[in-house]
C-alpha cells in the first residue's frame, strides 16, 4: 500500500497530466457537433469583420460619437471605482482583523468578512446590474454601483492581504510608545501597504473601464452601446472604430499605471 | 543625480494624484449634472418596496412549490453546471494552447538577445507583433468579443468558449511573458555557455523555470473565466447564464436564486483551488 503511494506521488506531475488532458477531451465532447458549428456565411463575415479592422470608419461624425462615448465609459469606469476605493477602505480594514484585539475575536471576524466580501466578489459585474436595474430601473447610477460594490469587494479582500503582510515590529513600536488602534493603522500601516495598494487599484482602474463597457448590455450608453449599435447595423467598420478607441483608452492606462508602479519603487 | 531623478519620481506621482483627483471630480459631475444620475432613486419607497419582493423571492419566500424538491429543475441546474465548467475549461484550454505558442519571442529579454544571445530585426518584429496582440485582445472584454464571434459561430458552447479564450489568451500572455521576463538568467547563461541549441535552452533552461508561476497564472485565470463564463451565456453560450437570462426575463426570482446559489459555489470551489495552487507553487519556488 505504501508503495503503491510512492509511486503515484513519485508520478504526481504524469498523473496530473493525464487527468487534464481527459478532462479537456471530455469538455470538448460536450460541443454539439452534430448541427454544424459555423454559420453558412461565416468565411465571408469573417473576412469582412477582418478587413473593416483595417479600414475602421474615420468620418469626423462617427469619430465624435466615439469621443462622447469614450468619455461617458470612463465616467462610469471612475465613479464606480471611486465608490470601490471607499468602499475597499472600510472592508479592507475590517476583513485584516486588525480592529480586534483577542486572537479569536480576530479570527472569527477575519472569516465572516472574508466569506461576505467572496460572495459579492464573486457575483459578476453585470449580474450585479442587473439586479440594479430590476431595482431601482434603468439609470446610470445602476451602473455605477454594479462597478462600485464587487470592486469594493475585490479591493477589500486584496487591501486585507496586504494589511496582514506589513511587518510586526514597526507596529509593536507604535503600540508600545502608546499609540491607539486607529493610530496603528494611519501612521503603522498605512504608510507600509500604501505601494501595494495603489498598484493593484491602478490595475482595478483597468478592469473597471471594460466592465463600464459592458454595462450596454443592460442598456448604458458609452462605447459598449455603439458597438453593439454598430453591430446591429451590420456596420463592422464603424464598430472597428469604437473598439480602436477602447483599445486606445485601456492603452494610455496601462502606460500611465505602469509608469506610477515603476516611480512608487 | 540620484537626488534629481527621486525628485523627478516625485513630480510625476504628484502630478498623477492630480490627474487622478481631477478625474475623479469631473466625472461626478459629469455623472450627476450632464448624465442626470439621481442616487435618491435608491431609497425612494416604492423601488424599497419593490426590492424587498425581489430579495424575498430571490430567497425563495412565497413562492408557491419549493423549487429545490423539483427534480427535473435541479436536474436541468446540474447540466447546465457541468456546461459552465465545459465552456471553462476549452476557453482556457484555447488561451493556454495560444500562450504556450507565442509567449516566448513575446518576452523582452527574449527580443534584445540578453537571455538566449541572438537578436535580430525579426526577433523584434515577432516580439511587437505578439505583444500588439496581446493588447489588442485583453483590452476588449470578452462579452464584446462574444458579440463578434456569434457572426462566425453558432451560439453554443464553443462560440462562448472562444470569445473567453480569445480575451484571456491576452491575459494570460501578458503575465507570462512578464514571469519570462523576470527569470534568473544564470541557469539560461549556463547552458547557452555550454552549447545548447536553441531549443535545448528552451526545454531545459527555460520551460522548468516558468511553469510554476505559468501554471499558478493559468488556474487564476480559470477562476475568473468560470466567473465569466455566466455572462457570456448571456449572449446564448448556454451553461448557467442562458438559464439565468431566461429565469430574469421572466420574473422567475426564485430560480434565479437557486441559479445564482450554485455559481457562487462554483466560484468559491475554484476560488479555494486557485487558492491551492498558489500557496504549491509558492512552496515550489522556494525550494
Amino acid at each position: 500500500m505504501n508503495k503503491i503511494i510512492k509511486k503515484l506521488l513519485y508520478n504526481q506531475s504524469k498523473i496530473l497530466t493525464v487527468l487534464i488532458i481527459v478532462i479537456l477531451i471530455s469538455s470538448i465532447s460536450g460541443i454539439d457537433w452534430k448541427s454544424g458549428i459555423i454559420h453558412k456565411g461565416a468565411f465571408d463575415s469573417s473576412i469582412k469583420i477582418l478587413k473593416a479592422f483595417l479600414r475602421p470608419d474615420i468620418s469626423i461624425e462617427i469619430i465624435g460619437v466615439a469621443f462622447s462615448a469614450t468619455i461617458r465609459t470612463l465616467v462610469y469606469a471612475i465613479t464606480g471605482m471611486t465608490i470601490g476605493l471607499v468602499l475597499s477602505f472600510f472592508t479592507g480594514i475590517f476583513a485584516s482583523g486588525k480592529l480586534q484585539k483577542s486572537t479569536l475575536g480576530r479570527k472569527f471576524t477575519k472569516g465572516v468578512w472574508r466569506s461576505i466580501l467572496g460572495v459579492v466578489r464573486g457575483i459578476h459585474e453585470l449580474v450585479w446590474a442587473w439586479f440594479f436595474v430590476a431595482y431601482i430601473g434603468l439609470t446610470p447610477v445602476a451602473g455605477v454601483l454594479a462597478i462600485g460594490i464587487p470592486y469594493g469587494a475585490a479591493l477589500g479582500r486584496v487591501f486585507a492581504d496586504i494589511l496582514n503582510d506589513v511587518p510586526e515590529e514597526p507596529i509593536k513600536s507604535l503600540e508600545s510608545s502608546g499609540a491607539n488602534k486607529k493610530q496603528v493603522i494611519i501612521y503603522g500601516y498605512l504608510p507600509y501597504a500604501r505601494r501595494d495598494m495603489i498598484s493593484y487599484s491602478l490595475y482595478r482602474l483597468e478592469c473597471a473601464i471594460r466592465a463600464s463597457v459592458i454595462m450596454s448590455f443592460i442598456g448604458l450608453g458609452g462605447l459598449g452601446y455603439n458597438i453593439q449599435l454598430a453591430l446591429s447595423d451590420l456596420n463592422y467598420n464603424r464598430a472597428a472604430t469604437f473598439i480602436y478607441f477602447l483599445i486606445i483608452l485601456i492603452t494610455l492606462i496601462d502606460i500611465w499605471s505602469n509608469q506610477i508602479r515603476k516611480d512608487l519603487v | 543625480m540620484e537626488n534629481y531623478k527621486k525628485k523627478n519620481n516625485k513630480s510625476f506621482l504628484r502630478f498623477s494624484l492630480g490627474l487622478f483627483l481631477f478625474l475623479v471630480i469631473s466625472s461626478w459631475i459629469y455623472l450627476i449634472f450632464v448624465d442626470g444620475a439621481d442616487f435618491s432613486v435608491l431609497i425612494n419607497p416604492n423601488n424599497l418596496h419593490e426590492g424587498k419582493i425581489f430579495i424575498s423571492q430571490i430567497f425563495g419566500f412565497g413562492t408557491k412549490s419549493g423549487l429545490i424538491l423539483d427534480y427535473k429543475f435541479m436536474k436541468n441546474l446540474l447540466d447546465l453546471t457541468l456546461e459552465t465548467l465545459q465552456i471553462s475549461i476549452i476557453a482556457i484550454g484555447f488561451a493556454t494552447l495560444g500562450v504556450i505558442l507565442s509567449v516566448i519571442p513575446a518576452a523582452r529579454n527574449v527580443a534584445d538577445g540578453s537571455l538566449v544571445f541572438r537578436t535580430n530585426w525579426l526577433s523584434w518584429f515577432r516580439f511587437g507583433v505578439i505583444r500588439g496582440l496581446y493588447m489588442f485582445t485583453r483590452a476588449v472584454p470578452e462579452l464584446i468579443w462574444a458579440l463578434f464571434i456569434i457572426f462566425v459561430f453558432k451560439p453554443g458552447i464553443l462560440a462562448g468558449a472562444i470569445a473567453l479564450g480569445i480575451h484571456n489568451l491576452g491575459v494570460l500572455g501578458k503575465l507570462c511573458s512578464e514571469v519570462i521576463e523576470n527569470l534568473d538568467t544564470r541557469p539560461v547563461k549556463s547552458l547557452v555557455s555550454s552549447g545548447a541549441s536553441q531549443y535545448q535552452v528552451l526545454f531545459y533552461g527555460i520551460i522548468p523555470m516558468v511553469m510554476p508561476k505559468f501554471l499558478t497564472y493559468i488556474v487564476y485565470r480559470w477562476e475568473i473565466i468560470i466567473r465569466t463564463t455566466i455572462i457570456v451565456g448571456f449572449i446564448g453560450a448556454g451553461g448557467l447564464g442562458q438559464a439565468f437570462k431566461l429565469a430574469m426575463s421572466y420574473f422567475k426570482y426564485s430560480e434565479v436564486g437557486l441559479i445564482l446559489l450554485v455559481y457562487i459555489i462554483l466560484v468559491w470551489l475554484a476560488d479555494l483551488l486557485s487558492g491551492l495552487t498558489r500557496g504549491a507553487s509558492r512552496k515550489e519556488l522556494n525550494n
